[in-house]
């Protein structure tokens, strides 16, 4: 049975919050811009020219799916914040089964990873650097799927985690691994073989690979996407849906019942 | 269609068990509260009062026995009995960057009440609740008793059948309790609300239908609050001894077992005519200090309970 309407109020307070916390938006704004022009600019002086695309025209993908896996984490990890914070205890006595709280919370995650890929979109757009030949049904059916990715990656980690406190290490072993060892800032085909193994690994990967689809479009010069368009969608598809499952299996278990409810309900027992 | 019966129980709990590890935090509990009931559990820290209410509520489950709350089981029917009722925690539930109205909007939606509802509905306990003011004003910026007070309202949102309150008035100032059972009281009066209570604070049992005592995960005692505290006998009987061991043990056979607070020992005094006490200040081998005779109230009942001489 499904219940929307909880699922909405959901979405509508990750919405609230987003506009809300300015800095958190403008960050997400800011740190793929840097990374564009900064990095970009850098390693685009270094690199040669390949196929026709200079490196930051090859960095667009990557900035972009950076923005969805860093908003779809901080919306997802809102999931602790709130059994620290006590809204998780309005979540869990509310009329629907428990794993229906990450069927809302991962599709919140989702929906701020795509507002904000949206909003970069419209930035880059006002900067120059999309143009008339990129496909845009695929573009917008990869930010979906990646976002919905992310959303996932996120909503593991969070469902593993306990409090808040380990935000460094989510940013140090998880974020920032996912990130790298993938193709966002270079192509995965000419990879050392064990990164490549790790890149193949990574479900984040074909998220920036159906983007670079979307942006770049397979080059000869092997700077464009590195696999089928169709695989991609695979296997983002797949891991959204093992994610989902596996985020609410754990949650439930936590939840039914002992340690989440006793953290909540202050380990008082009187 | 069935006739309804004579009472339709709110809670109906038997032999619930719950076990943390080698901790048996309820052991055997049987608890019936009739629809409308305004009913207060009570008893020492630690002695199962949380556990019962959050089996009761869904969120633990039993490690054996079984409850049902207006007919649902509390877990084949989680789902179905968390719809029908209202829970407040000891811990806010609230989100403290979202307003007093975004809370309500938020906790009515997780009901599924449509907007327009819950737009009435705030505006209604909000009036209640002295809080209508201050409906836009983010709640980190509301006092402890005003963030309090929007708990309960978030709680009774859906207008549930039975509300739980865990030691509604924990952590409050003496004015600030008083307002939370004043707005408790308007709720009860205006939706006959079963209410299910538990708190340390025993005066504010007073004004249960029935309290009952639980010690070790087990019922001791349940009554009206007049009935308890009648059982105790007439008068409480304190009296000060610079050797209170010697007298309690010389006083025993007439008056039975006491309670000891430093060098007072408090007796249970059946009868009415209490001036035969003062006889004890002449009686020979008893040294008296100080003497004194009181109505026993619910604290008395609390603590006879607590030490298991009730």
């Amino acid at each position: 049975m499904a219940h929307w309407r909880p699922v909405y109020a959901v979405l509508e307070r990750e919405v609230v919050r987003m506009v809300r916390q300015r800095t958190r938006l403008v960050s997400a704004m800011v740190r793929p811009l840097i990374w564009l022009f900064v990095i970009g600019a850098g390693f685009g002086a270094v690199l040669q020219q390949a196929g026709g695309v200079s490196y930051q025209q090859f960095l667009v993908p990557g900035v972009l799916g950076m923005t969805m896996l860093f908003g779809a984490m901080l919306a997802a990890l809102t999931m602790v914040y709130d059994k620290e914070s006590g809204v998780m205890r309005m979540l869990i006595m509310a009329p629907f089964p428990h794993y229906w709280i990450v069927v809302a919370k991962m599709l919140a995650a989702a929906l701020a990873a795509l507002l904000q890929a949206s909003l970069l979109l419209v930035l880059l757009a006002l900067l120059g650097y999309l143009d008339a030949h990129m496909r845009f049904g695929l573009l917008a059916l990869a930010l979906l799927a990646t976002s919905a990715a992310c959303a996932g990656i996120g909503m593991l980690v969070a469902a593993f985690t306990r409090t808040l406190d380990n935000f460094a290490a989510i940013m140090n072993f998880v974020i920032f691994p996912v990130f790298f060892l993938s193709g966002s800032l270079y192509p995965v085909n000419r990879l050392p073989a064990a990164l490549k193994a790790v890149a193949l690994a990574n479900p984040y990967t074909y998220g920036v690979d159906l983007l670079k689809h979307a942006v770049l479009g397979v080059l000869p010069s092997g700077m464009g996407a590195d696999f089928a368009a169709s695989t991609d969608i695979a296997v983002l598809a797949g891991f959204t849906v093992a994610a989902l499952l596996v985020a609410s299996w754990r949650f439930s278990r936590e939840s039914a019942y002992e340690p989440m409810i006793r953290i909540l309900t202050g380990k008082r027992d009187g | 269609m069935n006739p309804a019966p004579a009472i339709q129980l709110a809670v109906n709990a038997s032999g619930l068990v719950k076990r943390y590890g080698d901790v048996l935090a309820v052991d055997g509990l049987d608890l019936d509260i009739p629809a409308g009931q305004f009913f207060g559990l009570l008893g020492p820290n630690g002695s199962g009062k949380t556990s019962t209410i959050h089996m009761l509520a869904t969120l633990i489950r039993p490690n054996s026995g079984s409850a049902k709350i207006f007919g649902n089981d509390v877990v084949r029917d989680a789902v179905a009995t968390r719809a029908s009722i209202g829970l407040v925690f000891q811990e806010s539930a609230l989100d403290r960057t979202l307003s007093i109205a975004e809370n309500l909007r938020f906790a009515g939606l997780l009901y599924d009440l449509p907007a327009k509802v819950i737009e009435e509905r705030s505006a209604e306990l909000l009036a209640l609740f002295g809080l209508e003011e201050k409906r836009n004003r983010p709640v980190g910026s509301l006092s402890g008793g005003m963030r309090r007070a929007l708990d309960i309202v978030r709680g009774v949102i859906h207008h549930p059948k039975i509300l739980f309150l865990d030691e509604p008035t924990i952590g409050l100032d003496l004015p600030n309790r008083r307002k939370i059972w004043r707005f408790i009281e308007n709720l009860r009066e205006q939706t006959g609300m079963t209410v299910l209570l538990t708190t340390h604070y025993l005066e504010e049992a007073d004004s249960c239908d029935r309290v009952a005592f639980i010690k070790n995960g087990k019922l001791v005692q349940s009554g009206s609050p007049a009935e308890l505290i009648a059982s105790l006998g007439r008068y409480i009987v304190e009296i000060e001894s610079p050797d209170v061991e010697a007298l309690a043990q010389r006083l025993m056979p007439s008056l039975g077992n006491h309670l000891r607070d430093g060098n007072v020992a408090h007796f249970r005094y059946a009868h009415d005519d209490v001036s035969r006490l003062a006889g004890l200040q002449t009686e020979p081998g008893i040294q008296v200090s100080a003497l004194r005779w009181r109505q026993p109230n619910l604290n008395d009942v609390f603590l006879w309970v607590a030490e298991g001489k009730a």
